[in-house]
């Protein structure tokens, strides 16, 4: 692997970690979601500075050159990333209709039903 | 001496400021006529006409919800209201005038006679129905018709009918877990995998008076692709029953 292509995720790696602290300090993420991202570049990070690893990698799992494989690694994290980020969409989105339901039925609750002659629980 | 049964309607509505009224007469007519009572709780889907103006000023019972939910986050409110309120059947029944409120006691009949847990109403059983539905739509249903029949091993006809009864076991799982998108097929599976008895019925049904039918028509593909995808998922859960 050259060196500069080295330097670029290095750089890269470090800019975007300086992101996510930025964005963690001023609390407009949770830690939580945060840690997803940090731990994927974690892995780019030691992947890159350990000598002679990355072109291991990329003999052993036959892409052309280190760079195709960095490619294919971004990608990797990224879909990771998105099918957790259904993931937790899918479960608002669970809490928000339950919300709107109770919500509702709470107010319904107040006023006068017809329904209910013998008064409920 | 029996205890009464308690059964409820659920209406679910959204933009049925034509409807909603004549609906909710032929029912309260039909239980003076009948001397019954079938309660009625109409869901207001943050219906943008003047629904909520009509249900306020008719005095019929509802629940507004604060945002539009869509039709089985609607309805799954209904059985929550059945389950609270210790209904022991609930039947779903659409505010259009589809329905037929003449059929309620055929479809409750099953279920009081501990002969089956849910019942549907179906357009296609006997055909007793006139108004049956478009070819397109035939289709989508036999479709759907097929894969249940693979998934679950039961043949049912009227897939998609939204006349629905079912007891108070069925009304607990609803209100705990509702299908929200195109709940119909999938509740049917949802229901057969817990090994519920189900029965069809036929049922005639009327075409719509006003307002505008919830399924267009070219949202057909996706929602078939859909459906048969969750009809395999849903076979695929394990149920402890």
């Amino acid at each position: 692997m050259t060196l500069n292509l080295k330097l670029v995720i290095l750089l890269f790696s470090f800019l975007f970690i300086f992101v996510i602290f930025y964005i963690l300090r001023k609390g407009r993420m949770p830690i939580k979601y945060a840690l997803v991202w940090l731990f994927g570049l974690l892995v780019l990070l030691i992947i890159s500075f350990i000598p002679g690893l990355m072109s291991t990698i990329t003999k052993l799992l036959g892409f052309q050159t280190p760079s195709n494989m960095i490619f294919a690694m971004l990608i990797g994290i990224l879909l990771f990333i998105n099918i957790a980020l259904t993931i937790i969409i899918s479960g608002q989105n669970e809490k928000i209709r339950l919300l709107i339901q109770e919500v509702s039925m709470t107010k319904n609750d107040k006023k006068t039903d017809n329904n209910s002659k013998k008064g409920k629980k | 001496m029996k205890k009464e049964t308690k059964i409820l309607l659920i209406i679910p509505a959204y933009n049925e400021e034509e409807n909603i009224e004549k609906t909710y007469s032929e029912i309260i007519k039909y239980n003076k006529k009948k001397n019954n009572h079938y309660d009625v709780i109409v869901i207001n889907d943050g219906s943008k006409d003047k629904t909520e103006d009509i249900l306020k000023l008719n005095n019929i019972p509802h629940i507004n919800l604060i945002h539009n939910l869509g039709i089985g986050g609607a309805v799954q409110t209904g059985y929550k209201y059945a389950l609270e309120n210790d209904y022991d059947i609930a039947v779903q029944f659409d505010g259009d005038g589809q329905h037929d409120i003449n059929y309620v006691k055929d479809m409750v009949k099953p279920i009081i006679d501990g002969k089956a847990d849910f019942v549907i109403g179906s357009r296609f059983v006997k055909k007793i129905s006139k108004f049956q539905t478009t070819h397109a739509r035939r289709i989508g249903i036999n479709i759907i018709s097929f894969f249940i029949k693979l998934f679950t091993g039961k043949k049912i006809y009227d897939t998609t009918s939204g006349f629905r009864a079912c007891n108070k076991d069925i009304i607990k799982m609803f209100a705990n877990g509702y299908v929200t998108e195109y709940p119909e097929p999938i509740t049917t599976v949802q229901v057969l995998k817990n090994k519920y008895r189900l029965e069809e019925i036929p049922v005639e049904m009327k075409e719509r008076t006003g307002g505008v039918s919830s399924i267009h028509t070219w949202k057909n593909i996706y929602y078939m692709v859909n459906v048969i995808l969750s009809i395999i998922v849903v076979s695929m859960r394990r149920y402890n029953k």
